[in-house]
């Protein structure tokens, strides 16, 4: 075989190689394991305007304008593991209210769950639940027909090994809304990151 | 001395004796006082054995007035990658570098025989 030949064929072998790597890398997405850090989206919860609590009253609906979300929402429990129960994984899942916690717009840190991707059925309700800024609306329409409006104050991308519980379940003296979906890295079907949305009660109407 | 001893302590034992008498008269008056005083009040206190069953409604509502009642473990696990749809994609790709790596070896190898041909 002639140098040319030989040459023309290791060229082939190469551009094999380099596509067949290319597909699993470019599919995974995302930055590699370990080089992000968890750090905050945002942070500083803007100056606190103190509107009055409302009464218990559970949560039958989530709007949030700025990413296109209009969901039922479900009651959430506990699983037999001591974690959160998350919604079922269906086509149209729906978020979930997170029943030990507080009703939207009682005192207290309200606590509403859903998921970003639902496996083969794709996007989840809260697929682009980390694209909301501050400042931005949340509106939980309850069942007695009370509308609370929330205000968004910060967007947090934490590790789920470090899941802050403290600041997610931790008592507060306003009434403040917490949205949890996951995100980040996939790590087998799961992901390996947590996406935190703070908000505070702004308003409350009723319809 | 022991004269002396038993004079102090014969002078001591009135003196206590006079104080004791005179100092506790007014508290003896005042638990007097004190033990007539709460007469009455057993009689309210069996009158306010009603509302007893207040303070037993009162903690059925206190965790409804807010915060988390019961702090979940761990953190939740909101999402479940689409690996089917993964999966596929990882093929398709496969396949059409598998198809263009065919493509190129073919082209290669009619290019280095004409070549060889031109050159014979």
């Amino acid at each position: 075989m002639r140098p040319f030949s030989r040459s023309a064929l290791a060229a082939v072998a190469l551009a094999a190689l380099l596509t067949g790597c290319g597909g699993p890398g470019a599919t995974a997405g995302g930055p590699a394991n370990g080089t992000r850090p968890s750090a905050p989206t945002s942070s500083a919860p803007p100056a606190a305007r103190s509107v009055s609590a409302v009464g218990r009253s559970v949560p039958v609906r989530l709007r949030i304008p700025a990413i296109g979300v209009d969901t039922p929402v479900m009651k959430l429990g506990l699983a037999g593991d001591g974690t959160v129960q998350v919604p079922p994984i269906t086509a149209h899942d729906r978020a979930g209210w997170y029943e030990h916690s507080p009703t939207p717009g009682q005192t207290g840190p309200s606590v509403i769950l859903g998921h970003v991707t639902v496996g083969a059925y794709g996007d989840g309700v809260f697929r682009h639940l980390k694209d909301l800024r501050r400042g931005e609306r949340i509106v939980a329409r309850l069942e007695n027909g009370t509308a609370a409006e929330f205000t968004v104050t910060e967007v947090r991308t934490v590790a789920k090994d470090h899941f802050p519980s403290d600041e997610v379940y931790g008592n507060v003296h306003r009434p403040e809304l917490r949205l949890i979906t996951c995100g980040g890295a996939r790590t087998g079907d799961g992901y390996r990151d947590n996406v935190i949305v703070f908000a505070e009660l702004s308003s409350t109407s009723r319809s | 001395m022991a004269l002396a001893c038993t004079a102090v302590l014969a002078g001591a034992v009135p003196a206590f004796a006079d104080g004791a008498s005179a100092t506790p008269s007014p508290a003896r008056s005042a638990t007097q006082s004190a033990t007539r005083a709460p007469s009455p009040v057993p009689t309210s206190d069996r009158a306010s054995t009603a509302p007893s069953a207040v303070p037993s409604a009162a903690p059925t509502r206190a965790p409804r007035s807010g915060q988390v009642s019961v702090v979940p473990s761990g953190a939740p696990n909101t999402g479940v990658a689409p690996t089917s749809s993964d999966s596929h994609g990882t093929g398709a790709l496969i396949g059409g570098g598998a198809a263009a790596a065919v493509v190129l070896g073919g082209g290669a190898v009619f290019l280095v025989r004409r070549r060889q041909a031109n050159g014979a």
